[in-house]
């Protein structure tokens, strides 16, 4: 996992302070050299210097650094398709009183409060009709 | 990062899920089946669509995932995804937290699709009991839904009823942008004259007319 909130001083600083090379080739970054405490633009630089010279200077461990630019290919790269756009055209359509009685029923209840020690295990709630029947708005 | 509050008010389940997902550690992915845009729509970026809503909804993107892009970067053409390898992908998210996937209009999806999805499907709920699908579609395809999720299925008939469809038109009538051309005699022949029809449009049943019918 690639939590960038999880970040801090502590984890890069032997890092840093082994190859002070990286740091000072930013003015920026080498007056946060010291702070226990960076900004999340300021870690960013550090780590996208760190993950730039890693090569050239084998800091001995993987900096697994994604960027927000990486984070946009990825999840392009795991789908094409948009299904919020056709949500929100239903969504314009629907009146907002009806269908609440889905909710009350004890099929409802059981597939969305069920757990792994449900015997039965009620993982799957198919609502099912005629085209028409208002499935689409239930759901 | 997509928040599950980003779904917005405008449906009834997903917003169920939606206001107690946003104090619990639940996870929820949707996807609606079109038959206009079915060559789109294949298993890949069917299922892909789904991981990659519960991708975003993550604090970090996990490493499988990144791994797997970075793998498919060396394949020469095209993006080196299968299905296989998204359902790898949906493993690590799905056991961690408890996991909502609600897929509309099944019947829309091409038949051949539809059973690499519906197994699909069926292998995650196999793998993380904490999941859950929500599914619609015609009636005609709950055998095959039957069938390729096996008993943990339980389905429940969509039907309309008179009191919902009157609800429906009263609303409406109130949001009519020319009221100035509506009278109360107009409204009632209005209402009339669809009820009279008995159209098989708008709503679904009231609770209280509610057929179920269970497979197990």
């Amino acid at each position: 996992m690639v939590n960038r909130k999880a970040l801090d001083y502590d984890t890069f600083s032997p890092a840093f302070q082994q190859f002070p090379e990286i740091a000072l080739t930013d003015p920026e970054l080498t007056t946060t050299l010291f702070p226990t405490t960076f900004t999340a633009v300021k870690i960013e630089k550090m780590l996208q210097a760190l993950s730039n010279n890693q090569n050239s200077f084998n800091i001995g461990y993987t900096v697994n650094y994604i960027t927000p630019d990486d984070e946009s290919k990825i999840l392009a790269w795991l789908s094409p398709l948009e299904p919020r756009v056709r949500h929100r055209d239903i969504g314009a359509h629907r009146v907002d009183s009806i269908g609440g009685w889905l909710l009350e029923t004890q099929e409802f209840r059981r597939w969305h409060n069920g757990n792994r020690g449900d015997e039965a295990n009620h993982s799957t709630l198919f609502c099912h009709g005629n085209p028409g029947a208002g499935k689409s708005y239930i759901m | 990062m997509v928040l599950l509050t980003d779904w917005g008010d405008s449906s009834l389940v997903i917003d169920r899920l939606c206001d107690e997902a946003v104090e619990g550690d639940t996870a929820m992915a949707c996807f609606y089946f079109d038959f206009a845009a079915r060559n789109e729509q294949s298993p890949v970026n069917m299922l892909g669509s789904l991981l990659r809503q519960l991708v975003s909804g993550l604090e970090g993107i996990p490493e499988a995932v990144v791994q797997s892009f970075r793998n498919q970067k060396k394949v020469i053409g095209g993006r080196g995804l299968q299905v296989s390898g998204i359902l790898k992908m949906f493993g690590t998210i799905t056991t961690t937290k408890r996991t909502f996937i609600c897929v509309d209009a099944l019947d829309e999806c091409v038949p051949e699709h539809r059973r690499v999805i519906l197994e699909s499907l069926g292998q995650i709920v196999q793998e993380s009991l904490d999941t859950r699908i929500f599914l619609t579609g015609r009636s005609h395809i709950r055998c095959e839904v039957e069938r390729k999720l096996g008993r943990g299925v339980t389905c429940i008939l969509i039907e309309p009823k008179e009191d919902a469809i009157i609800e429906y038109i009263r609303e409406k009538l109130r949001n009519n942008t020319t009221p100035e051309m509506m009278s109360s005699r107009l409204e009632a022949n209005i209402m009339e004259s669809i009820l009279e029809i008995g159209s098989e449009t708008c709503v679904p049943r009231s609770r209280a007319e509610l057929h179920q019918d269970t497979s197990d």
